[in-house]
C-alpha cells in the first residue's frame, strides 16, 4: 500500500521469535554480515568523513572494538547496513561519552545509510486475518460473533498477524469456507429465528451442606459468598431452570444486592460453561461480564452476554471479605436471575434489513414468550411421573421441586415397601427424549440412594421392553448424572428402575433428590419465519452488486460482477427461494480473492485508502460514509485526515486498540500464564480480566486524547477499578468500573512497563526474570537493536524457588564478554522491574515457595516466606538509577527513541511488514524536537497517512 | 458363519474390513485376508531430552538409559545417536520449523520453509483414507510441525474432543452433502470470477496464489464427498478427563487418539508436534514452566524436575507402543504396520544447540538394531529419505539428504 519504490527487507536481526529468557547473547558486530565482497565505487564523500569523524576512532581496522572494522565495512558494496541504521537512529552509537553528530550530520549519515540498502521489496499481497475477517462479516451482516478463534491463528511466529509472510493454507481457507456459513446461518438462519423466551430462576443445580460455606438459601434467593475452592479455582454454581435453547444474544438480569458491612463492592463473576458439578475441577468456562454491588438494597443489574446452546450460566462471587466464613452473612444476594433471549435488536432483523434493505420484508410478529417461573423439562414437555411407592412427605413431587435437599422415597412406614422400586416418567405428547437426569439427595444419611438402575421403555405402561441401557450411579456428590439413551425415544412410557440401592438398615429402599428427562430444547417455543416478497431476479442482481460494494470496497462493473450474480440466480431459479439464493452469492463474495487476499480489487484511489483504512483502524471494510467519498474519488487531504480522526473515534476502532496491544505488547499470550497460587494466593480470575483492560484503556486513551508519546513510559494516572486498585495497593477505588485514577508522586505506576498486565506477560507465572523482562523493553518499547544469541554460549537460567537471587546470576552475565556486550543493554531494564513480581504487585522481599503437605490446599497465605530484598538498581548506557522511578527518567531523557520504537510498530501493523531504511528515515522525520510536542495520535494518523499516500507532511 | 450385518457395513462402512480386523470384530469369522496398510506417525518433542539421561550409556544396551530402560517394547526400537538438520547453528527455538522438512537458517527473516516428510508421505498413502493425514498439537498455536509443498504451515489440531468427533463423531450425511454441493457451487463461482480477474494481468501471482489454494480445497471437497458413502466408524470414547494432571492428560488423549485413529484406518499419517509454553505444568513429581526447567543449565535440582517431565513422555510413549503391540493385524501387530518416529528439532535446549538430536524409530516391522550410534554426524533428512522410499515413495532426495543410507534393517 506504500507508495515508496524501495521497500524494506526485514529489520535487523532481531530477538528470536519467542525471546528466550535465558539466552540472549552475544556481540552485535557479528551480525554485520557482509553481502557478496566487491570493491566498492566512489561514493559520495561527505557522509563518509562523517561515518569516519564519528565512528572510526572505535570502529577502524586497527581497534575493531566489537569485532566491527567500520572502515573496511562501508568500502564493500551492498553492505548490510541495517544494524548501523539502527544503533546511529536511537542513539546508541556514537556512545555518549563520544562526541555526537548534529542533527542534520545524523540524518545526512542515516540518509546515505538507507541509500545503500538494497532491499528485497515485501511482497505485494497478503492475507486477510481471522479477526478481520469474523469482523468484516460481521458489519456485513450487522451480526455480531466472537467466532475468531474458531479459525486457526495461523500467525506463527511473526509479530503481527498482518505480516505479508503470511500466506493462506488449504486448512485456512476450509475454516474461512465453515465460519462463512456459521456466520450467514446466524444472519439467516434456514429454519427461521427462533422466538425470544423469557424465564426466570432462584435455583441452583447443585446444593449440598457443604456449599453453605459459598451459598446459601437467603430470603427467596441465593446468598453468594467468596467461593474460591480447595484447589483454588473458582468455584461458579450453576442456575438451574436455564438452559440456552439456541445460539445468540441474551440479556441476563440479575435483582441483587450487598449485604455486608463494608465501603467495597461485592463482585458478581458470570459465567457461561458446560455444567460441571462444584465439587469437580471447572471445565474451562467464559467469563461473561462482572457485576459490581454496592447497592443495600435490590436494584436489577443487566448484562447482556453471548450463549451457546450447551452453555449454563453460573456465578461466582467476589470479595476479599467473605472467604469462607461458616456461618458468614456477608455477600452478594441474588434474589432472582431473569433471562430474556435470543435477542434481535430490531425486528425483522437487523441482517435482513442490512442486506435487503428496500426490498419488503416478511416476518411475523414476535413475541417474548414467558416460560412457567420454576418447571422441569418433564412438564416442559407436557409429561408427568408416577412412582411405585412413597412415604408421606417424600412424595414424587419432591424430584421434580428443583432441590436435591427434599427427595422421594419409598415407602418405609408403617410398612417397608417391596421391590421393585420404580419411577414411571410418561410422555404423552411423543416428544424426542434423549435421556434421563438425576441428583442424589443431599443433607441425610444417604439411605435408599440408587447404586444401580435399569430404564425400559412401554408403549402402554404395562408391557416393559428388554431394558435399554443399565448402570451405576455415583452416590455420595449431588451433582446432575446424565443418562444418555443409546438412541433418542418418543415412547410414551419410561421406566427408571432402582435395581440396587444404599441399605444401611438392610431394608429395600430407593430415594431419588431429582429425576427429569433430557430434551433437545432447540426451537421448543417455535422459529419466527423471515423472508424476501421478491423473486424478481432484478432485485437479487441489486442486492448482490450493493453487498459487492461494501465486501470488495469497490465498484464492480456488470461483467465482473457476473459469477456471483450467476450463481445466485441459478440458486433462484432452481429453488425459488431468494434469501438462500443471496446467501449462495454472498458466501461466494466473502470466500473470494477480491475479499480474502489484500489490497483487493479497487476501482478509484479512494476505495484503496478506503479499504486499507478500514481494515488497520476497524479490522473490517468500509463503512457507507467511507464509500460515498471514494464513489467521488474524495478520499486525499483534509478528507483524509478528517476520515482518520472519526474513524479513530468510532467504537469500532477499540478493535485496533485490541489487536495492536494483542501483537505489540504480546497480551495474545495472556491465557497462557497462569500464576502459581502457591506463591501468588491473591491471584484471581477478576484480576486476570481487568488487567489487560487496563492496558487497553490506556492505549485508547492516550491515543484518543492525544497525549504525549512520554505517556508510555511514564504518567501520573491510569485507568483502574477496585480490584485492580487493591492489587496495586491503592485506597479508595470502589466498585469496578474503570475509571482514571491519579497517582501520587511516590507510587511506581503510570505508563506501560509497570502496568500488572506487562508484568506478568513477561514472566512464567513463577519466577521474574529480568532478562526477559529486559528484552521485552529492548524489544517493544526502547527498540534497542538486538541479536539472536549465538550458538554454545552457556545459557544463565534461574534456579526456581530458591534464595539465590536471578540477578546474582544474571551478573554472571559481566563475567563474559560476549555476554555483557548485548546485555548491558537488556537486563537492566528488568532489574528496575524486579519490584514488581509475577502478578505485577510491588515487592520488596522475593518470596521463596515452600513445600506443602500431600495434595495442595489453597490458602490465603499462600506457601512462601519471604526471601532476599530486591535489588532493583542498575546501569543502562552509563546512567545509574536507582530503581524504577529513575530508570524512567532515563527513558524519558530521550522521547525520540520511543517515538521511533512506536512508529516502526505502529506502520508494521499497518502495513505487515517492517519498514524499510528509507521508510525509517521518513518516520524520524515525524517526530517532534521537544517531547511535549509528541503526540500519539498525530503519530498515528502521520504514520497512516504516509502508508496511504507516501505523503509524510 | 455369521454374516456381516446390514447395521455394521453402516457403521464401519468402507472401513469395514479393517475395522472388523482391528476391533476384532467377529473373531470366528476369517474375512479374506487383507494385507495391512503401512502407516507412519511422526513426533516431535520441541524441547528435547536431557541426553545424559536419553540415550544409553553402554552402547548397544537400551536399558543403560535412564529414561528408556523402563520400556517394554526395546525389541520394537532403535535408539539413533548422532542426527543433526544441517544449517541450525543460530536457529534456537525456529530450528523446531525445520524438524520435518530440514529447511536450513528458520531464524532467517525471509525464511520460507519446504514440505515436510509427513506431507509428502501423505500425498502419497493418504489418499486411501478418510483423513489423508492428521496434524496434532498440544496447544493452540496454529503451527507444528506439517508444512505444505509451498512450505505454508499446517495448523494442528490440539482439542482432544473435537478431534475425537471429527474422527467418529455422529454426522447430519443428508446437511453434510448439502455442504459440500454449496461449497462446489462457491468454488465454480470463484474460478470464473478468477479467470476475468487474470485478463487484467497486473495481478497474476496474486490470483495464481489463491488458485492454488482453492484447487487444493475443491480436492478436499471430492475426497470429503467421496467418504460420505462410507460411516465413520464407531468407537467408545476412552478419553481421560483428568484434570489434576492436566498436561499429561492432554499428551495421554493425543496418543490414545492416535492409537484409535490407526487401529480404526481413519488415517495413516500422524504428526504429533509437542509444543509448549512459558506457562507452568503439572506432572506427577514436578511442576513448572517447561521452558524455564529445560535451560536447566546443568543444575541437579533442576533436572530433578526436567526429567519428571521428560520421563512421562517417555511413559506415556511407552504405553501408546505396548497398547499399538497388543492391538493384532494380519500376521503381527497394529505397531508392526506403523513406524513411529520420535524426535526433537533440539540436540540440547539448554544451550539451544541442535547437534545430536535424540531420535528413536519404533514399530514398523523392521529388525530393530536397539541402539545404533552414527560415526559421523548424519543429516536427519537421510533417515526421512529412508522413510519414504520403504513407503514407496520414489524421491531422490529430500531436504538436506544425501543418501538413503539403510539403516533400517528387515
Amino acid at each position: 500500500m506504500i507508495k515508496i519504490n524501495s521497500h524494506p527487507r526485514f529489520l535487523l536481526p532481531l530477538i528470536g521469535w519467542q525471546v528466550c529468557p535465558f539466552l540472549i547473547c552475544y556481540l552485535w558486530s557479528c551480525f554485520l554480515l557482509l553481502g557478496p565482497i566487491s570493491s566498492a565505487p566512489a561514493f559520495d564523500e561527505r557522509p563518509k568523513q562523517l561515518f569516519q569523524k564519528y565512528c572510526f576512532d572505535c570502529h577502524d581496522d586497527v581497534t575493531e572494538e566489537g569485532g566491527l572494522d567500520l572502515k573496511r565495512l562501508l568500502e564493500i558494496r551492498g553492505f548490510d547496513g541495517r544494524l548501523l541504521f539502527e544503533n546511529l537512529a536511537v542513539q546508541k552509537m556514537p556512545p555518549a561519552d563520544m562526541d555526537q553528530p548534529s542533527a542534520n550530520e545524523k540524518q545526512a549519515m542515516l540518509e546515505w545509510l538507507a541509500s545503500q540498502q538494497k532491499e528485497r521489496a515485501p511482497d505485494s499481497f497478503g492475507r486477510m486475518s481471522r479477526h478481520e475477517f469474523v469482523h468484516s462479516i460481521n458489519d456485513l451482516l450487522g451480526t455480531n460473533l466472537n467466532l475468531a478463534e474458531v479459525i486457526p491463528d495461523d500467525r506463527g511466529t511473526y509479530d503481527f498477524e498482518s505480516d505479508r509472510r503470511i500466506k493462506l493454507s488449504r486448512e485456512m481457507l476450509s475454516a474461512y469456507f465453515s465460519v462463512a456459513d456459521e456466520m450467514l446461518d446466524f444472519g439467516f438462519p434456514p429454519q427461521g429465528f427462533p422466538q425470544e423466551q423469557l424465564w426466570l430462576t432462584n435455583k441452583l443445580k447443585d446444593s449440598h451442606p457443604s456449599y453453605d460455606i459459598y451459598v446459601r438459601d437467603y430470603k427467596d434467593g441465593i446468598l453468594f459468598s467468596w467461593t474460591r475452592a480447595n484447589n483454588g479455582n473458582s468455584y461458579s454454581f450453576f442456575y438451574d431452570n436455564f438452559d440456552p435453547p439456541a445460539a445468540g444474544w441474551y440479556d441476563l438480569t440479575f435483582d441483587t444486592m450487598k449485604i455486608g458491612e463494608f465501603a467495597e463492592d461485592i463482585s458478581i463473576q458470570v459465567h457461561a460453561g458446560k455444567y460441571y458439578f462444584a465439587d469437580d475441577r471447572p471445565q474451562p468456562q467464559r467469563l461473561l461480564g462482572v457485576i459490581s454491588v454496592g447497592n443495600r438494597e435490590l436494584q436489577a443489574r443487566k448484562l447482556r452476554v453471548f450463549l451457546q446452546p450447551d452453555e449454563s450460566v453460573s456465578v461466582h462471587c467476589y470479595s476479599k471479605y467473605t472467604f469462607r466464613q461458616k456461618n458468614g452473612d456477608q455477600g452478594a444476594y441474588i434474589k432472582q436471575l431473569q433471562i430474556r433471549g435470543p435477542l434481535q435488536d430490531q425486528w425483522p432483523p437487523t441482517s435482513f434489513q442490512k442486506v435487503f434493505a428496500g426490498l419488503p420484508i416478511k416476518a411475523n410478529p414476535r413475541k417474548t414468550i414467558k416460560v412457567a417461573d420454576i418447571q422441569t423439562h418433564l412438564e416442559r414437555i407436557g409429561g408427568h411421573l408416577s412412582v411405585s411407592s412413597f412415604q408421606q412427605g417424600m412424595e414424587k413431587e419432591k424430584m421434580q421441586d428443583g432441590s436435591n435437599r427434599t427427595f422421594w422415597h419409598t415407602q418405609f412406614t408403617p410398612t417397608v415397601a417391596k421391590p421393585p422400586h420404580f419411577v414411571i416418567l410418561e410422555n404423552p405428547r411423543g416428544v424426542e427424549i434423549k435421556g434421563l437426569s438425576y441428583s442424589t439427595w443431599s443433607g441425610g444419611n444417604g439411605n435408599g440412594q440408587v447404586k444401580g438402575y435399569s430404564v425400559q421403555f412401554s408403549d402402554d405402561g404395562q408391557t416393559w421392553e428388554t431394558p435399554i441401557i443399565k448402570g451405576v450411579l455415583e452416590t455420595r456428590l449431588p451433582n446432575e448424572q446424565t443418562i444418555l439413551f443409546p438412541s433418542k425415544t418418543s415412547k410414551r412410557f419410561i421406566r427408571f428402575l432402582v435395581t440396587d440401592a444404599v441399605s444401611l438398615d438392610g431394608k429395600s429402599l430407593a430415594s431419588v433428590g431429582k429425576l427429569d428427562v433430557v430434551v433437545d430444547q432447540k426451537n421448543a417455543a417455535g422459529l419466527s419465519q423471515v423472508s424476501i416478497a421478491t423473486s424478481a431476479p432484478d432485485d437479487l442482481r441489486q442486492v448482490m452488486k450493493r453487498f459487492s460494494e461494501k465486501a470488495f470496497a469497490s465498484e464492480l462493473s456488470e461483467g465482473e460482477l457476473a459469477p456471483y450474480v450467476d450463481v445466485s440466480l441459478e440458486s433462484l431459479e432452481k429453488q425459488g427461494d431468494f434469501v438462500k439464493a443471496a446467501r449462495l452469492g454472498f458466501k461466494a463474495m466473502i470466500c473470494s480473492p477480491r475479499f480474502l487476499i489484500r489490497p483487493g480489487e479497487y476501482s478509484n484511489a479512494s476505495y484503496t485508502k478506503a479499504a486499507e483504512l478500514a481494515r488497520v483502524l476497524w479490522l473490517s471494510v468500509p463503512d457507507d460514509e467511507l464509500l460515498r467519498l471514494s464513489q467521488s474519488n474524495q478520499l486525499s487531504g483534509k478528507t483524509l485526515s478528517d476520515q482518520i480522526d472519526r474513524m479513530l473515534k468510532d467504537k469500532k476502532s477499540e478493535r485496533m486498540i485490541e489487536s495492536f496491544c494483542d501483537q505489540w505488547l504480546n497480551l495474545r499470550a495472556w491465557k497462557k500464564v497462569t500464576p502459581s497460587l502457591k506463591l501468588y494466593p491473591g491471584y484471581d480470575d477478576l484480576l486476570n480480566y481487568y488487567l489487560p483492560i487496563e492496558a487497553r484503556s490506556y492505549l485508547h486513551h492516550l491515543i484518543q486524547e492525544n497525549r504525549p508519546v512520554t505517556h508510555l513510559i511514564d504518567s501520573d494516572y491510569s485507568f483502574l477499578n477496585q480490584r485492580l486498585a487493591q492489587h496495586y495497593g491503592l485506597r479508595g477505588v470502589v466498585g469496578q468500573g474503570i475509571r482514571r485514577v491519579t497517582f501520587s508522586a511516590d507510587v511506581p505506576r503510570g505508563g506501560l512497563l509497570t502496568m500488572g498486565a506487562v508484568l506478568k506477560v513477561t514472566t512464567d507465572g513463577f519466577d521474574t526474570s529480568p532478562i526477559l523482562r529486559g528484552a521485552w523493553i529492548s524489544r517493544n518499547i526502547v527498540g534497542t537493536p538486538l541479536s539472536p544469541p549465538p550458538e554454545n554460549v552457556k545459557a544463565i537460567e534461574p534456579k526456581s524457588g530458591d534464595a539465590v537471587t536471578l540477578r546474582e546470576q544474571i551478573e554472571q552475565h559481566k563475567s563474559s564478554d560476549a555476554c555483557y556486550h548485548c546485555h548491558k543493554s537488556i537486563d537492566p531494564y528488568g532489574f528496575a522491574l524486579e519490584g514488581f513480581d509475577a502478578t505485577g504487585q510491588y515487592r520488596t522481599k522475593y518470596r521463596v515457595r515452600k513445600p506443602h503437605r500431600g495434595t495442595f490446599l489453597f490458602r490465603l497465605q499462600g506457601y512462601y516466606q519471604l526471601g532476599k530484598s530486591v535489588d532493583t538498581s542498575g546501569e543502562i548506557d552509563q546512567d545509574q538509577f536507582e530503581d524504577v522511578f529513575g530508570l524512567k527518567k532515563i527513558l524519558l531523557s530521550d522521547h525520540r527513541k520511543i517515538a521511533y520504537n512506536f512508529a516502526k510498530k505502529f506502520f508494521e501493523y499497518a502495513n505487515g511488514y517492517k519498514p524499510s531504511l528509507q521508510q525509517r528515515v521518513v518516520l524520524l522525520g515525524m517526530i517532534q524536537e521537544k517531547d511535549d510536542d509528541c503526540r500519539m495520535k498525530d503519530l498515528v494518523t502521520r504514520v497512516l497517512t504516509y502508508s496511504l499516500t507516501g505523503e509524510s507532511r | 458363519m455369521k454374516e456381516t450385518s446390514r447395521r455394521e457395513i453402516l457403521k464401519y462402512g468402507a472401513a469395514l474390513p479393517l475395522a472388523m480386523h482391528s476391533l476384532d470384530l467377529h473373531a470366528v469369522t476369517k474375512p479374506k485376508p487383507v494385507a495391512p496398510p503401512r502407516r507412519i506417525m511422526f513426533i516431535c518433542n520441541s524441547l528435547g531430552f536431557y541426553k545424559p539421561n536419553f540415550f544409553p550409556s553402554k552402547r548397544g544396551d537400551l536399558s543403560s538409559s535412564k529414561y528408556l530402560k523402563g520400556m517394554e517394547k526395546k525389541e520394537k526400537m532403535t535408539v539413533f545417536e548422532n542426527f543433526f538438520h544441517p544449517g541450525m547453528n543460530t536457529s534456537n527455538h525456529d530450528s523446531e520449523k525445520s524438524f520435518l522438512t530440514g529447511a536450513a537458517s528458520p531464524e532467517a527473516p525471509n525464511f520460507t520453509n519446504t514440505i515436510s516428510v509427513d506431507q509428502v508421505l501423505a500425498k502419497q498413502i493418504g489418499g486411501d483414507t478418510r483423513y489423508p493425514f492428521l496434524p496434532l498439537s498440544i496447544y493452540d498455536r496454529g503451527w507444528g510441525c506439517s508444512w505444505n509443498d509451498r512450505g505454508v504451515a499446517i495448523p494442528p489440531l490440539h482439542d482432544e474432543v473435537q478431534i475425537f468427533d471429527k474422527l467418529f463423531g455422529e454426522e447430519d450425511l443428508a446437511a453434510k452433502r448439502r455442504q459440500i454441493l454449496n461449497d462446489q457451487q462457491v468454488v465454480r463461482c470463484l474460478y470464473r470470477d478468477m479467470e476475468q480477474l487474470n485478463k487484467k494481468g497486473d495481478n497474476a501471482t496474486k490470483i495464481d496464489s489463491y488458485r492454488t489454494v482453492i484447487a487444493e480445497l475443491e480436492q478436499q471437497l471430492q475426497h470429503e464427498a467421496f467418504w460420505l458413502k462410507a460411516s465413520k466408524p464407531v468407537v467408545p470414547n476412552t478419553l481421560s478427563e483428568d484434570q489434576e494432571f492436566a498436561f499429561c492428560t492432554k499428551v495421554k488423549n493425543l496418543f490414545e487418539l492416535s492409537k484409535l485413529a490407526f487401529q480404526t484406518d481413519s488415517t495413516r499419517v500422524i504428526t504429533f508436534s509437542m509444543d509448549w509454553i512459558y506457562g507452568a505444568i503439572n506432572v506427577p513429581g514436578a511442576t513448572g514452566g517447561w521452558h524455564t526447567l529445560s535451560h536447566h543449565g546443568g543444575k541437579r535440582e533442576v533436572l530433578e524436575k526436567l526429567s519428571r517431565i521428560e520421563m512421562n513422555l517417555v511413559e506415556q510413549l511407552d504405553t501408546f507402543l505396548r497398547e499399538m503391540d497388543e492391538i493384532n493385524e494380519g500376521s503381527g501387530t497394529l505397531l508392526d504396520h506403523t513406524t513411529v518416529v520420535v524426535g526433537s528439532n533440539f540436540g540440547d535446549s539448554s544451550n539451544h544447540t541442535c547437534h545430536n538430536l535424540p531420535t528413536i524409530v519404533a514399530g514398523g516391522g523392521y529388525r530393530h538394531q536397539h541402539h545404533t550410534v552414527l560415526e559421523n554426524p548424519t543429516p536427519l533428512c537421510n533417515l526421512y529419505l529412508e522413510l519414504l522410499h520403504r513407503h514407496n515413495v520414489d524421491v531422490g532426495h529430500f531436504g538436506s539428504s544425501q543418501q538413503d543410507m539403510m539403516l533400517l534393517k528387515g
